[in-house]
């Protein structure tokens, strides 16, 4: 990673105030709609977990995925202009600008997920401090492959198509991952299908500070496995795609 | 390989060959660049002009062939810096000022205190803390060219630079280009503008289809296709008969009246006088760059067509 040029990104990001409200602000309305919705449906699912709480982890999870993915349209927009092709023509190397392009959507979670939990504790969401602490940061950590997935689909897309198709995934991650419609729920067969999404287990990393019975072991493992994943593929395609778009 | 690639060349590019489907892009390609020279890469579009270019960048992979910058690979050539290019496309991101974005390439060279001496270089000290989305297209190509020149670059590249710019502005750009290269710098330039060839370059190398066609200083590739243009209207004869004329290299009928590129002008008017009394209405011409320059690239499937 180059810090120089992160700090680029960064600058010119902020600058970018439509882009970074959207991003942020969307997860956070849904939230209020949801537990609008939903919230005073019973204080706890049928496994004990309780429902506000767990609606905020999902809201606060579809935040900081759509910040990871947030770096596929740049990228998608970067290659289209030629940036990428300029760049390739510095000493920085492909694993340096796609190790920038994830600080850069590591750091526009945090404020995904800040959000979202802040709203949380107004709404009546009830944590000690550790379990905030559990549920933020882990969160934050576990939202890395989804960074990693978003460098894979800018590196594919065209500046036309990364709409669509960065909302197609962020739909079907979030749906079959359970953020909408939470696992608690369903039937045991549609457990399982979720169960091999990256997006359960990132909402399990978040319930594991008040869930019952939290299996953080897989979902590292499996996190993990996607963004070993993830990350080949995206460096392997930048290796290749040096091409005029 | 190696003993192909002529020492110290600036460039040295050997059997390069590159494919996009069925098109072959660069379909054998050897070229060989002296430092310091100023070569004009020249030809229509779809040539391989860009094409070439990117393989030179290490953009685009060979297929097959090799390409060598100052006998690194083009990727360790960048590397050092010893490459700097100005593209086609923008290449600049919205939001970022000029010293911005001239101040990170300088500082991804590992030169961060370069910008502000480039800035002057190029002009653009006063409009250094402008949104490069806020720039006219020849001010956006003064950043590009900055760009270029931020790591000092013993190559320069520069592929179509002037294809935005109005004549003035274009007529400051190769100024600034030739303060730069006044110091002994090797400048590989791609346009499809003569005039531009003909005024800056030592050296012109025509492509066509994917391969050199003609390479040579301006008068030699001019010499190449030399002679005269014979065009007259001669009813009832084709192509093939007139081709047997004494001193004519090649013939073609546009809009109705015959084309003759002739070696011997001379010898062509009298025989074709009379061999075909009918001819009527002639003239000839001496080529210039542009004849030369349409005859070397023409597609000959393409004038065949227009023949029958």
């Amino acid at each position: 990673m180059n810090p120089r040029y992160l700090l680029f990104e960064i600058r010119i990001l902020i600058r970018n105030s439509r882009f970074l409200i959207f991003t942020v602000a969307l997860p956070a309305v849904l939230f209020l709609v949801y537990s609008g919705i939903f919230g005073d449906q019973g204080e706890n699912y049928p496994d004990g977990t309780p429902v506000r709480a767990s609606l905020m982890v999902s809201m606060a999870a579809y935040g900081a995925m759509s910040a990871a993915f947030s770096t596929s349209s740049l990228i998608a927009v970067e290659r289209g202009l030629g940036w990428q092709r300029q760049l390739r023509l510095t000493p920085l190397t492909g694993t340096g600008y796609l190790l920038t392009k994830t600080a850069l959507a590591m750091l526009l979670a945090v404020p995904a997920i800040l959000i979202v939990s802040v709203l949380g504790a107004v709404m009546g969401v009830r944590l000690d401090a550790g379990q905030w602490l559990a549920v933020t940061a882990g969160l934050w950590l576990a939202v890395l492959p989804f960074t990693v997935l978003g460098l894979v689909i800018g590196q594919f897309v065209t500046p036309e198509s990364q709409q669509p198709v960065t909302s197609a995934v962020t739909i079907v991650l979030g749906l079959v991952g359970g953020l909408w419609i939470p696992a608690e729920v369903v039937p045991e067969w549609m457990q399982t299908i979720m169960k091999a999404t990256p997006t359960y287990w990132l909402r399990e990393v978040g319930h594991s500070a008040f869930a019952p019975h939290p299996a953080i072991g897989t979902a590292v493992a499996v996190l993990g496995a996607y963004a070993a994943a993830a990350a080949l593929i995206a460096a392997r395609r930048y290796s290749r795609d040096a091409a005029r778009v | 390989m190696s003993e192909m690639q002529k020492d110290g060349a600036a460039v040295s590019l050997s059997g390069l060959r590159k494919r996009y489907g069925d098109v072959r892009a660069v379909d054998g390609v050897d070229l060989t660049v002296a430092p310091g020279e100023v070569v004009a890469l020249l030809g229509p579009n779809g040539a391989g002009k860009s094409t070439t270019v990117d393989m030179i960048l290490g953009l685009t992979r060979p297929d097959e062939g090799t390409a060598r910058v100052f006998g690194r690979s083009p990727e360790e050539a960048i590397r050092s810096g010893a490459i700097g290019a100005m593209l086609q496309s923008g290449a600049l991101r919205d939001n970022a000022t000029v010293a911005e974005t001239v101040g990170i390439m300088a500082a991804l060279h590992g030169r961060p205190g370069r910008t502000r001496a480039v800035l002057e270089q190029v002009g653009l000290t006063d409009i250094a803390n402008t949104r490069t989305n806020k720039l006219s297209g020849g001010q956006k190509q003064r950043v590009r060219f900055a760009l270029a020149l931020v790591s000092e670059p013993d190559l320069l590249i520069l592929d179509e630079p002037t294809v935005a710019m109005d004549v003035s502005i274009r007529r400051d750009f190769w100024r600034a280009m030739r303060d730069y290269t006044s110091a002994g710098r090797t400048v590989i330039f791609a346009t499809h503008y003569l005039e531009e060839a003909e005024s800056y370059a030592d050296r012109v190398v025509l492509m066509r289809s994917g391969r050199v066609v003609a390479d040579g200083t301006v008068a030699q590739v001019r010499a190449a296709a030399s002679g005269r243009t014979l065009r007259a209207v001669v009813p009832g004869v084709g192509t093939d008969e007139l081709e047997r004329l004494p001193g004519v290299t090649g013939a073609d009928v546009r809009a109705g009246r015959v084309v003759l590129s002739c070696a011997d002008s001379d010898a062509t008017v009298r025989a074709l006088l009379s061999r075909y009394p009918d001819a009527a209405d002639i003239e000839i011409t001496a080529v210039n760059l542009e004849d030369a320059f349409l005859t070397l690239t023409a597609e000959p499937a393409l004038a065949g067509g227009e023949a029958r």
